[in-house]
């Protein structure tokens, strides 16, 4: 059974309706990523779990208890709910010791002063902040202050824990190690996780299955693979990864394939909504999966390459055609002039 | 977030100690006889009595004019002052700053006083005056003089809001000026004062607000030539007409309610727009204070000019005066130095029993005071819907009530409500009309002070497993702890100089300073009235040296 069930959550604020009914449920040892732009209502759809804001409709159950109905008029307090969070700000008490913050929630549920000893001692060593205990929250790095808003949402083992964009206030460096060594934690302790994140490479990183959500709406949901290899709609395939755009319009097919035609050019792609010839299209393809070919050959496009950027681990080139603009990836630099660029069938989607 | 009991408790509680003062009031004005005489009837007699009666209409003709006037002198000194120390490279401003607030803690009273014995027609400053041109060169007690002493006094009341505004500007449009190449007048005249104009306005209708509550200054200053303002009409009723008359005093404070309303509730209004207008809020970065150049000096000046004659001239005066045996034109003044006056002090039981209730009220009723406050702003903080409506609209009500009006309200409830009658010759009295008056200001005071708590922090507890009290008690209340001893200190300054607020709850057992002050004026007793000035200026000083040590913001 699932831990954490969410059906059908819709709220309004000021006339914007941030989430427009959502569902998700989320087994224990699963951590779900709930990822979107800002504005896309995940943050509302996190803290409408924890109970800090009350949604206009939907139901939220969490270990087969209902927190939340809003048909029924029922709302569990955000205390009663049992869940953890980590705030984005990280939220840590500045009047408090690293000890005292972490043993807050056990102290709360009346355990006794040796065993939250213990406890907060083995959570405190696990995250790397053994000997801090006596700290104030000012006297941490902020690598070390993330660490202590992890572990005082862990220490009284919440079956399910919320992350509000945990790693964001980190420097790009640590927010790197911390990808891994979260996902870790948070495998350790058996808990659900709601992952919310705006950073795809973060969602993709961490999460087992993610939730793309845009203006209140779910866009799609699947694991890391199935998101980032076949997106199910153009703000999907968008908005993850790297991408050039091709208008066109649709001039041929042959059933999963069809032709997308701009002004001076034609290219074979996956066709991945129901279009008719003569219909307006949109092809997106990865950065990653153009190459520059050694002469024409299928789906190859003649371009002038027009500026080539240094970006340390790879060169990025910027070719133009008639009309066309598009992005590659290459390992060296390139002699002004014209190339012809391949664009695989497969990897070129058309919405 | 739904209505619980404790929040029912503190709503009942707040609304009953704000609203039955000045319901008795209007019940009272519609009375023919004082409402605890049975032959009182309702009726309009009293309005009659009142409106037609010449004192009044010169009373409320006096009251505009110097609400006119003060505002007319309050608003340009004191957006300059805004514009020089928040935006220029006025020298010493750092130093200055501090000092440009004193006269808000400064009771008016003794101001008054000050004035008096330093530039009124004996004045130590008039008498050498005189010396040098062969007569006093003005006249302080006239209706120029309390007007043009009310505008300087009150100059600290908008430049508090217009440099908190300018100090929120983005100094980039400022730059973008001087870039184009504005000198520092042109930025002041066409960027930086427009753009705040919000809070000139709100400031301006602050200080038009006050004009009619003011009661110390026209107290003093208008008396010795019968000046009355509407304040000083409504006390000196009782002995105009020789018997107590409560329900044409009842009109007159509800005429003087009538007008003050309407203004606090307009101020109320332009704090939405002022919000508004808050769009262009800078980051607080660092930034080149503009040049003054050549009017450098000729600007502090001013500002020295202008510390000089609201805080030094009356400080010095009312000082000087208490060291002096007696005064006038012949004494020298190195051969009539004296301390028998604050000998004098200590030999009237009722004096020294004022000096001591004056710190008790200060301190433990401003702690308990605080604690109220708190507990009322806990219970609307964060809080949706109705409640923290009500409260913000019931905080008005104090706003637009006089001191002078809240205590006469609390004396007649004290005086006739049975349960409560024993406790008018105590200090629960004083301290409930005190908390009453201060009720807005300490409102705000906590609630700006619960604004700095991150809601996180909160809602990080609450997750946690903690329930709204025990939130308030392990995260809001330690994390405001700091800004809760400041309040306290402001809080204790306003109480220790209020003097209109006790002025009718005056009785053995209910002495302060203040409204001892105004009780001693009757009688003509400057050498009492000096000694106890400068005590409470003392006290006064020492609490604000306090706060300025520990870092209180003066500007709330």
């Amino acid at each position: 059974m699932p831990e954490l069930v969410a059906e059908n959550i819709a709220k309004r604020l000021g006339g914007n309706e941030i989430l427009r009914g959502v569902s998700l449920s989320l087994e224990r040892g699963d951590i779900l990523a709930l990822l979107g732009p800002s504005g896309s209502g995940k943050t509302t759809l996190l803290r409408s779990v924890a109970g800090l804001e009350r949604p206009d409709r939907g139901r939220i159950t969490i270990g087969g208890k209902t927190v939340f109905d809003a048909e029924k008029d029922l709302e569990i307090p955000a205390e009663r709910r049992g869940l953890g969070l980590v705030f984005q700000s990280y939220a840590i008490w500045p009047h408090r010791t690293v000890f005292e913050n972490v043993a807050y929630g056990l102290k709360l549920r009346r355990m006794a002063g040796a065993e939250i000893k213990t406890k907060v001692d083995g959570i405190l060593q696990r995250l790397g902040l053994g000997g801090m205990a006596a700290r104030y929250p000012h006297q941490l790095s902020g690598g070390q202050q993330q660490r202590v808003a992890l572990a005082r949402a862990l220490a009284y083992g919440p079956p399910v824990l919320l992350l509000d964009e945990p790693l964001s206030n980190l420097d790009a460096k640590l927010r790197e190690e911390a990808r891994h060594w979260i996902r870790e934690i948070i495998k350790e302790t058996n808990a659900g996780a709601l992952y919310v994140t705006h950073d795809q490479t973060e969602a993709l990183a961490i999460a087992d299955r993610i939730m793309v959500l845009d203006q209140g709406i779910v866009q799609q949901e699947g694991n890391p693979e199935a998101i980032y290899a076949r997106p199910a709609s153009p703000f999907v395939a968008e908005f993850v990864g790297s991408n050039n755009r091709l208008p066109g319009t649709i001039a041929g097919s042959d059933g999963r394939r069809a032709r997308l035609s701009g002004k001076a050019w034609s290219l074979w792609g996956e066709l991945r909504a129901a279009k008719k010839i003569g219909d307006d299209a949109l092809g997106v393809v990865r950065v990653e999966r153009l190459r520059i070919a050694n002469g024409p050959g299928e789906n190859c496009l003649k371009m002038t390459l027009k500026s080539a950027s240094y970006l340390g681990e790879r060169w990025e080139y910027l070719f133009i055609a008639d009309g066309l603009q598009l992005r590659l990836w290459g390992s060296e630099p390139l002699a002004p002039g014209e190339y012809w660029v391949a664009v695989p069938a497969e990897a070129l989607w058309l919405f | 977030m739904k209505l619980s009991l404790p929040r029912l408790a503190v709503g009942a509680a707040v609304t009953a100690a704000v609203l039955a003062p000045l319901g008795l009031l209007v019940y009272q004005s519609f009375l023919s006889a004082p409402f605890f005489d049975r032959s009182a009837k309702l009726g309009l007699e009293a309005y009659e009595y009142v409106l037609t009666s010449p004192d009044f209409h010169r009373a409320f003709l006096s009251s505009f004019m110097v609400s006119f006037g003060m505002t007319a002198i309050a608003l340009p000194l004191g957006s300059l002052l805004g514009f020089l120390v928040a935006r220029t490279d006025l020298p010493g401003k750092k130093w200055l700053e501090p000092w440009l607030l004193v006269p808000v803690f400064l009771s008016p009273v003794v101001v008054a006083f000050g004035y008096v014995v330093a530039v009124g027609p004996v004045g130590f400053f008039s008498l050498w005056a005189k010396s040098l041109f062969g007569q006093v060169p003005w006249n302080l007690y006239t209706l120029a003089g309390v007007i043009v002493i009310a505008g300087l006094t009150h100059v600290p009341h908008v430049f508090i809001y217009v440099s908190a505004a300018l100090r929120g500007l983005d100094p980039a449009v400022e730059e973008a000026a001087r870039v184009t190449g504005a000198g520092p007048w042109k930025i002041a005249f066409t960027i930086s004062l427009p753009l705040v104009k919000p809070a000139i306005l709100f400031s301006g209708a602050l200080v038009f607000l006050l004009g009619f509550e003011l009661f110390g200054l026209p107290l003093v200053l208008g008396d010795p030539a019968g000046l009355l303002v509407l304040t000083t009409y409504l006390y000196k009723l009782t002995n105009l007409l020789g018997v107590p008359s409560y329900q044409l005093m009842a009109v007159v404070a509800v005429s003087i309610v009538a007008i003050t309303f309407p203004l606090v509730y307009f101020q109320r209004r332009m704090i939405g727009a002022a919000a508004r207008y808050a769009v262009i809020g800078g980051k607080g970065r660092a930034f080149r204070p503009l040049p003054l150049g050549a009017l450098r000096w000729p600007m502090t000046a001013i500002v020295v000019l202008w510390l000089l004659s609201v805080v030094v001239l009356p400080l010095a005066g009312i000082a000087l005066r208490s060291i002096v045996r007696n005064w006038g034109e012949g004494v020298v003044l190195s051969e009539s130095l004296t301390l028998d006056h604050f000998r004098a002090l200590l030999q009237y039981p009722n004096l020294v029993r004022g000096i001591l209730n004056t710190l008790w009220i200060g301190a433990g009723g401003g702690a308990l005071a605080v604690a109220v406050y708190a507990l009322i702003a806990l219970t609307a903080h964060r809080a949706k819907g109705l409640w923290p409506a009500w409260l913000d609209y019931l905080s008005l009500v104090p706003r637009a009530l006089p001191g002078l009006v809240v205590g006469l309200a609390f004396f007649w409830l004290f005086l006739f409500f049975k349960p409560i009658a024993p406790l008018r010759t105590t200090l629960v009295s004083l301290w409930l009309a005190y908390s009453v008056v201060w009720f807005a200001y300490g409102l705000k005071l906590i609630t700006a002070t619960l604004m700095q708590v991150t809601p996180d922090l909160e809602d990080a507890a609450r997750v946690t497993g903690a329930g709204p009290a025990r939130v308030a008690r392990d995260v809001t209340l330690p994390l405001i702890r700091f800004g809760l001893i400041g309040s306290w200190l402001l809080i204790f300054m306003m109480f220790v100089r209020e003097y209109s607020t006790g002025v009718y709850l005056l009785g053995p057992g209910t002495e302060v300073i203040g409204s001892l002050i105004v009780a001693l004026w009757g009688t003509g007793g400057l050498d009492l009235i000096s000694a106890l000035s400068v005590v409470e200026v003392v006290i006064v000083g020492a609490a604000l040296l306090a706060a300025l040590r520990l870092g209180v913001r003066l500007d709330a």
